[in-house]
């Protein structure tokens, strides 16, 4: 499955480049004094070089990213969670193929507004999942809810909430995020990059994971409606 | 060196080993060898039946209060807020060393208090809530939960890993200036900068430390001893032991020296109330801060706001 997933994400990001040429009549010149959203707006549906594609040809337009390819989901990610990964693809300390070159190309107020224009989206529907059987929702439901005292897993709700709607300016939201982004998440984790303080406490979360924990927990979190508490 | 003595020696030797390793064997089921603290049984062994529901129901209230006992329930913190890892965590209150600690003598009310009026105390102060009646579904289901928790351990009130470890008193004395210092560096980011906890999805998931929505004034994590020590051990969450000592007192003062809501036990006079149940140095209760009393009704939010209406009839314990 995964590596399966893996093989698509290439392919997938070979066609991108089919898209790039597609797109580059479109990339629209920078306007004095315009609304950070709508500058944003510019920048990730136009783009801003002529040899790359734009955020919105990975991302889409509205922000529901390839959830069977793991590109993720950013609509529902607050504008100061987004920024801060894209000022750390830019400075170096997270890495990734693609998302470090585009991050190092956009000024740091590019990338704010970027950011709010991704922010500003509703959350669109999340896609009609084949559900993971039973046990593994609910492994995955009581490494969330509860971690796991024996392993020393704290639950992932302790900060990213029971619903997973994540904390403000500190956690991001998970809920119907994608299983393949979630899962390729938390591998890296285990031995990527930092990012940030708070990242050392991620590893060390992660590194508590096994291979079957990891997918019970992704499939669990991309099952999330990421509803309000008290509300249907 | 004789024959018989060498013969001794091994026999002595091989008897040793095997007392040893037997003790091992029986011991290293209950007991880590990394902390010597006490481990507590896996969800997993909850039995099915009856007993178990309610052991189940228990863990529930634990980890999530004011949706399970909301009569009960007058803010935002849970018992796994210091309770950490639902009450299983040693150094963090661990609720299997707290059920073999009790009946116990408790100066805080006088008399011999059974392990339910015991938690009857964590509703009324830390919870600031109602207090269940004895008997009341919710304790019982606290009970069986703490029970089971303790499991195979003996009736002992010191169970190594029992309530938090002791604080030596710190080089410099707790300062209220050097704390908030640490608390904006250390714990800001999650209880957030105005220390009234940060939710998601309309529920709170780091907790309030002060504010109407955290411990009343005559909560035991008043006490600026009992926060630094819990904060030494636990805080930042996952990273215990990475404060200093005079960090954690400093930042406990700074913590212990804010606005929440009042001591049940008030009697309409903050000097009184102070003599009676705050006469410790490390309690703020009382004591001017930024030109206000604590305690002072003017500012200070009510004890036991249960909004909830329910049918359950609130009981005020002593």
């Amino acid at each position: 499955m995964r590596q399966e997933g893996h093989w698509k994400i290439w392919v997938w990001r070979v066609s991108a480049v089919g898209t790039l040429i597609a797109s580059l009549s479109r990339i629209a010149p920078a306007v004095a004094d315009e609304p950070a959203v709508t500058a944003g707006y510019r920048i990730a549906v136009h783009g801003v070089s002529p040899e790359r594609a734009s955020c919105a040809s990975c991302h889409q337009e509205n922000g529901a990213g390839q959830p069977d390819v793991g590109i993720p989901r950013l609509a529902g990610l607050t504008s100061s969670y987004i920024a801060a990964q894209l000022e750390y693809f830019a400075t170096g300390s997270r890495y990734d193929p693609v998302m470090s070159p585009y991050a190092t190309m956009l000024t740091r107020v590019e990338r704010r507004e970027v950011a709010d224009y991704f922010a500003s989206l509703p959350v669109p529907e999340q896609p009609d999942l084949i559900p993971p059987n039973g046990a593994t929702l609910d492994h995955g439901r009581t490494l969330f809810l509860d971690g796991d005292y024996h392993t020393g897993l704290l639950s992932c709700s302790q900060c990213h909430g029971s619903t997973g709607l994540g904390v403000g300016d500190f956690s991001p939201r998970l809920a119907g995020q994608s299983d393949a982004y979630v899962a390729g998440k938390l591998q890296q984790w285990q031995t990527g990059d930092l990012r940030d303080p708070k990242g050392s406490f991620m590893r060390s979360e992660a590194s508590h994971l096994t291979q079957s924990d990891i997918a019970a927990l992704a499939a669990f979190v991309s099952s999330l409606k990421g509803k309000e508490a008290g509300k249907p | 060196m004789k024959k018989s003595t060498i013969s001794k020696i091994v026999l002595v030797t091989i008897l040793v080993t095997y007392v040893a390793t037997v003790a091992t064997w029986k011991i290293s089921g209950l007991f880590t060898a990394r902390t010597g603290a006490f481990q507590p049984p896996p969800d997993s062994a909850i039995p099915a039946g009856k007993f178990g529901d309610v052991v189940r129901f228990g863990e529930q209230i634990f980890r999530d209060p004011a949706t399970y006992a909301p009569q009960f329930v007058g803010n935002e913190l849970r018992c796994s807020n210091c309770h950490l890892q639902a009450g299983r965590q040693s150094g963090a209150s661990p609720m299997w060393a707290a059920y073999v600690a009790y009946p116990a003598y408790r100066s805080k009310n006088g008399h011999v208090n059974s392990f339910e009026e015991r938690l009857q105390g964590c509703f009324r102060f830390s919870m600031n809530g109602k207090v269940p009646k004895l008997g009341d579904p919710v304790l019982v289901a606290l009970e069986s939960y703490s029970y089971f928790l303790a499991k195979g351990l003996p009736t002992d009130e010191t169970a190594p890993g029992r309530g938090f470890p002791t604080l030596p008193e710190p080089p410099l004395a707790p300062d209220y200036e050097r704390g908030a210092k640490v608390y904006a560096q250390n714990c800001a980011s999650c209880h957030g900068a105005d220390g009234l906890g940060q939710s998601s999805g309309g529920k709170m998931v780091f907790p309030p430390l002060w504010g109407s929505q955290s411990y009343n004034w005559g909560a035991g994590m008043t006490s600026i001893k009992n926060a630094a020590e819990f904060i030494r051990a636990n805080m930042p969450l996952a990273l215990g032991g990475t404060l200093s000592a005079q960090q954690s007192w400093d930042v406990a003062a700074f913590i212990d020296s804010q606005v929440r809501p009042q001591d049940p036990r008030f009697n309409g006079d903050i000097e009184q109330t102070r003599k009676k149940y705050h006469n410790s140095e490390y309690s703020m209760y009382g004591r001017p801060v930024n030109g206000a009393i604590l305690g002072d009704p003017a500012f200070t939010p009510p004890a036991g706001t249960v909004t909830t209406g329910t049918d359950a009839e609130p009981f005020e314990a002593d």
